[in-house]
């Protein structure tokens, strides 16, 4: 009866999901096409354009923002066009495919590798650095969210697995909440639009900051002071008083989480996978709110919360790649360059949550949730300043953005320290006890 | 007790060379036809099953190679935990 009960939920869920997904749309933008610009007419302001869809070249009118000097002849580009008086304007030209030298394979590599032993450790992480760092070489912002989202989730596919064969990933947790994490996106999405009708691109920004930072602030700081409490305590992990009480309202469907040990009504999980899927929309790193919430308010420890994750990652990060792929913009050499190093990452990542106490997962998580706080923080000003609301010089806007970016790779630094510090010291002790146990079992053996 | 752990090794030596030699031929191929392969990955609609799938063997093969390098160098996971 209960499987029963949580299969209809599961598609009725699918169903609105996928209702609310076809009235909002969302996903990849729409105002693009792809192809080669063959020549410029500096005169008229025009280019010819040859779209990859078509064999007829096309006149673009070139927009004030794009100048005839900045047009990449002969290579394949991806251009924003807007349609104004019956005439299509190109507004931005990027090259698709960047060139990859050595030093941005190296550079994809480790920040790979990294961000896949964090997924691996706290279930999410990477993508806040890898799609910026994809930019950063030169990759156009869509092709690099796509070509990140189609790592995503063979990566958090690898790491569900392995974690669910450590007894530690509720596949049934995940489901539901990727399910309801889904719908959720589409509801951050639509806000998103409204937002950047009403205020333009750099309301928009603000916005993502402002929750950006807010939600990350204040969770962070919670989950910090929660990390050291049970730190202090010693103790391995503690249901929050919030979950025990959300777990004695008894409103049907109930669900019952046999790896959470959990028994809780769908009108508590669907909510958490709600606001997971429209803090993913809005600031892309939904695992930020989903691992706290199946924490504090599911009831689900740690080690399982961070396993759980993966599973939504897969399922979030499988249907996002097909919105993506169906626009033709993953670059999968850099998808690929990213798996090579990340999928070795993430197993080790996952093996090193076996060797950790409870409260060293919610430190790394809290380290990382803060340092990319700040991160997004550093971009506020420079925001207000295009929204007309602050001054500030452009060397000032400069340090902000280097300040912003070298977060990030602090962020990913500090907790690739502090979990291959944990999982050294947890090794350790582990072969330190199995020693002295071997040495129990034979007492005689060795002695004179 | 150095020969145990070298047999017990042997396996993962062998299957990490064996996913290893595929994975590595495959990214190489990849980079070798890079031109073709970004031109028709990108184009969109049915081809989109092209990147999707890619993802999916790589995962498979390059992860399966992963877990049989941690194992050979002795990383692997605590044994009586969890619940």
């Amino acid at each position: 009866m209960r499987k029963l009960t949580a299969v209809v939920v599961l598609i009725f869920m699918v169903l609105s999901s996928a209702s609310v997904a076809l009235a909002g749309g969302g996903g990849p933008p729409k105002n693009f096409k792809k192809g080669i610009f063959l020549e410029v007419n500096r005169d008229a302001g025009t280019a010819t354009f040859l779209p990859s869809d078509s064999e007829q070249p096309m006149i673009l009118r070139l927009s004030e923002d794009l100048r005839a000097d900045d047009v990449p002849l002969n290579n394949k580009v991806m251009v924003v066009i807007e349609e104004k008086e019956g005439q299509i304007y190109a507004k931005k030209a990027e090259i698709m495919f960047l060139n990859l030298t050595l030093s941005k394979f190296i550079a994809l590599i480790v920040v790979g590798f990294i961000g896949g032993m964090l997924s691996g450790f706290i279930g999410s992480g990477g993508a806040f650095v890898l799609t910026p760092s994809m930019m950063s070489l030169g990759a156009p912002g869509a092709v690099a969210v796509a070509s990140n989202m189609c790592h995503k989730f063979p990566k958090a596919m690898v790491g569900a697995y392995k974690r669910y064969k450590y007894g530690q990933a509720d596949i049934k947790l995940g489901l539901v909440m990727a399910v309801s994490a889904i719908a959720g996106v589409q509801i951050g999405v639509n806000i998103q639009k409204a937002i950047l009708k009403a205020w333009g691109n750099a309301g928009s920004n603000l916005y993502v900051s402002l929750v950006f930072v807010i939600v990350l602030v204040i969770v962070g700081i919670y989950v910090l002071y929660d990390a050291f409490r049970l730190a202090k305590r010693g103790t391995d992990e503690s249901v929050s008083k919030l979950a025990l009480k959300l777990q004695k309202i008894k409103i049907p469907p109930m669900m019952h989480f046999k790896t959470a040990g959990v028994t809780l009504s769908a009108w508590i999980t669907i909510p958490v996978g709600l606001a997971t899927g429209m803090l993913a929309a809005t600031i892309a790193v939904g695992g930020f709110i989903g691992v706290p919430g199946m924490i504090y308010v599911v009831g689900a420890s740690a080690i399982v919360a961070s396993a759980t994750e993966l599973v939504i990652a897969f399922v979030m990060g499988f249907w996002g790649s097909l919105q993506w792929a169906l626009s033709g913009l993953v670059d999968i050499r850099l998808t690929l360059l990213i798996l090579s190093a990340s999928l070795i990452g993430v197993q080790l990542g996952a093996l090193g949550t076996t060797y950790v106490k409870d409260y060293v997962i919610k430190l790394v998580m809290a380290a990382v949730m803060l340092i990319v706080a700040v991160s997004r923080g550093a971009k506020v000003p420079v925001y207000l300043k295009e929204l007309g609301m602050a001054s500030i010089s452009p060397a000032t806007e400069d340090i902000l953005n280097s300040v912003s970016f070298w977060a990030l790779v602090t962020a990913l630094g500090t907790a690739g320290i502090i979990i291959s510090g944990a999982m050294i010291k947890g090794m350790k002790k582990a072969r330190a006890e199995k020693a002295a146990f071997a040495e129990k079992e034979a007492p005689s053996h060795g002695k004179v | 007790m150095a020969r145990d752990t070298s047999k017990k090794k042997r396996p993962y030596f062998l299957k990490t060379l064996f996913f290893g030699a595929i994975s590595l031929t495959s990214y190489i191929l990849l980079f070798i036809h890079q031109d073709w392969i970004t031109e028709h990955y990108t184009k969109g609609g049915y081809y989109a099953a092209y990147p999707i799938i890619t993802a999916f063997y790589f995962s498979f093969i390059h992860g399966a190679f992963g877990s049989n390098l941690l194992s050979l160098l002795g990383l692997e996971a605590k044994q009586s935990k969890k619940k």
